[in-house]
């Protein structure tokens, strides 16, 4: 009977750490630069707000664990003469898997992994009529790591977080160098407007530090910085959105 | 073996960690290095020119052309630039440079004034009077979406699409097709139509053809170079599966009828049953993109050239088939010439 116990107690613990998951919902602000020279040479900056969602296991007793992060965000920027205004909005999906290392130093825990990022946007500039905007799509394989590690100040738990996720190759949608959307779209004139990507013509990455202040056993107040690079030099034509954004979440442990 | 390389790791920490610190300061120097970024050119008159030239250089579509030595205008219009002169004055230097495009779809769009180009239809009669044309059209004409339209007296039915950029929708012309669908021929009037979306003028041509037309090509830039052009692209219309016109229809045209109003000239007279009646086509083949410039300025060009179905530029206009003008005695009995020489052509057949 005892072992039987023992056995339903290691099934249960085991059960309970599969489904262990933090879920952070954020909200944060900060400054955008936006450029796409298939729409002006000039640079664009402005200010964005960004909403994230991230659902993170926390199963330690597997070897490999699963990250999903929803990033949704809308820019308003201007140009240096404050006369033309482009709107930007964006959503990126990070589906990651990383490989949990054993923890080290007492608290910190690293993950190495690859994440799969699935982007859609788009941007729209708002005094021209007749190429006023441009759609971005992209998926990118991104190698990542996420290095974690509890402290405690005066008996608070505390839990630091860094990500960063780096470029390798992926595909991404662009019109040709003076393609309009008009034959892409209308006429189905498609040219070269599938392209694919490496950490060359499309350096993104994008990085995540956050501290969470755990105030009960299951909550957790969230404060992050996010600063994603995204960029891609492809069909001769230059295009980069930077973000970078000061978050304040919560986060649930289940 | 692997247990050599195994001894030999663990005899080397020292290596370990320099290996970590060069991967470190690599994947540092990726980051820096890696930024995708643009020059930007100083907000100043000689910035402002320098950026617009480079547009043009980089996007314009007809330099070759139009036979356009783009550099010889740099040099011409450089030496009238100084950092010194008002934005007004610089204004009437960058907007003479761009006249030198003649080009009616280049434009210098500032907050005092937009540049242009227009001679193409300025220095020529307009052959169109909306006095005449109140005439025909009397106050009970009928509209729908961007169409007016009425039966004459002869039991013509006259259409008048003033603008491209009115939306028309596949219900309009339904009603127009059936509400001329006894009538023994129909005019349809773009005088002074200077364009606007080209699906409108896709979906009104799809009126007039019972199987897929070749009507022109298209390209695009593929670089920067003057001559990187994309492949030439067919474009066909389809006839529209709604109520189609099967009778003889006259196209009548002025020197107004630019861009997409111009391109339905050239889908129209791809039409077995149309004939193009009026003065010769304003032109704007080039399909336009915007960009702007230091100062907050926007240059607008032609960067998509299109072609008719024998390959033929139309950037400089379409020739109608019968050349006919308004004429002053006309004019002063209260006749347009064009209509009534389309009514001619009409009742003739």
């Amino acid at each position: 009977m005892k072992i039987l116990n023992s056995i339903l107690c290691v099934l249960c613990f085991a059960a309970t750490a599969a489904n262990a998951q933090n879920k952070s919902h954020m909200i944060g602000l900060g400054p955008s630069k936006v450029l796409d020279t298939y729409l002006t040479p000039e640079n664009f900056s402005g200010t964005g707000i960004t909403y994230m969602y991230i659902k993170e296991q926390r199963d330690t007793t597997r070897h490999w664990s699963n990250t999903y992060e929803h990033e949704v965000d809308l820019s308003n920027t201007h140009d240096r003469s404050h006369n033309i205004n482009d709107l930007e909005i964006t959503y990126n999906l990070y589906w990651a898997r990383y490989y949990n290392f054993r923890p080290i130093l007492n608290g910190l825990k690293l993950q190495a992994g690859v994440a799969a990022n699935l982007c859609a946007g788009a941007i729209y500039n708002m005094t021209s009529s007749n190429n006023p905007a441009q759609a971005r799509a992209a998926l990118n394989i991104m190698p990542s790591a996420t290095a974690t590690y509890d402290f405690h100040i005066s008996r608070h738990l505390f839990t630091a977080r860094y990500e960063l996720n780096l470029p390798l190759v992926g595909v991404m949608f662009s019109p040709n160098y003076g393609q309009s959307y008009y034959e892409i779209f209308s006429r189905g004139n498609y040219d070269h407007n599938i392209v694919p990507t490496t950490f060359v013509s499309a350096p993104t990455f994008r990085q995540l530090a956050s501290v969470d202040w755990h105030c009960t056993r299951k909550w957790a107040l969230r404060l992050a910085y996010l600063g994603n690079y995204q960029q891609a030099q492809v069909n001769n034509l230059k295009q980069h959105t930077y973000t970078h954004r000061i978050l304040l979440g919560i986060t649930r442990s289940l | 073996m692997k247990k050599d390389i195994l001894v030999r790791l663990a005899n080397s920490p020292a290596k370990l960690a320099k290996q970590a610190k060069l991967a470190l300061l690599a994947l540092l120097a990726f980051l820096v290095t890696s930024c995708v970024s643009q020059e930007e050119r100083p907000n100043t008159p000689q910035g402002n020119f320098e950026a617009l030239w480079h547009i043009i250089d980089e996007h314009y579509c007809f330099f070759d052309y139009k036979d356009i030595d783009w550099n010889q205008i740099y040099q011409t219009y450089k030496v009238r630039v100084n950092d010194n002169m008002n934005h007004e004055q610089l204004f009437e230097v960058l907007t003479d440079m761009l006249s030198e495009l003649r080009d009616g779809h280049v434009n210098l769009y500032t907050a005092f004034d937009n540049g242009r180009y227009w001679n193409w239809h300025e220095d020529y009669p307009t052959n169109f009077s909306d006095t005449l044309q109140r005439r025909y059209l009397g106050t009970d004409y009928r509209i729908a979406g961007g169409l007016r339209y009425r039966i004459l007296d002869d039991n013509i039915g006259y259409v008048y699409y003033g603008s491209f950029s009115s939306g028309v929708g596949e219900g309009n012309l339904d009603e127009v097709i059936q509400h001329l669908i006894f009538c023994q021929g129909m005019i349809l009037d773009i005088r002074s139509n200077g364009g606007g979306d080209l699906t409108n003028a896709e979906k009104l041509a799809a009126r007039f053809c019972n199987e897929k037309t070749l009507v022109g090509y298209m390209q695009h830039k593929t670089g920067k170079g003057h001559n990187d052009f994309s492949a030439m692209e067919p474009q066909y219309i389809e006839p529209s599966s709604n109520l189609r016109w099967q009778k003889k229809v006259i196209l009548l045209t002025n020197r107004g009828v630019y861009s997409a109003a111009n391109e339905f000239t050239t889908y129209m007279k791809r039409m077995p049953q149309c004939t193009v009646v009026g003065d010769r086509t304003g032109g704007g083949s080039g399909l336009p993109f915007t960009a702007s410039l230091p100062n907050g300025w926007t240059v607008r060009f032609s960067a998509c050239p299109t072609y008719d179905a024998n390959h033929n530029q139309t950037e400089f206009g379409i020739e109608p088939d019968y050349n006919v003008a308004l004429t002053d005695e006309d004019f002063n009995k209260g006749k347009d010439t064009i209509i009534e020489h389309a009514r001619t052509l009409l009742n003739s057949n």
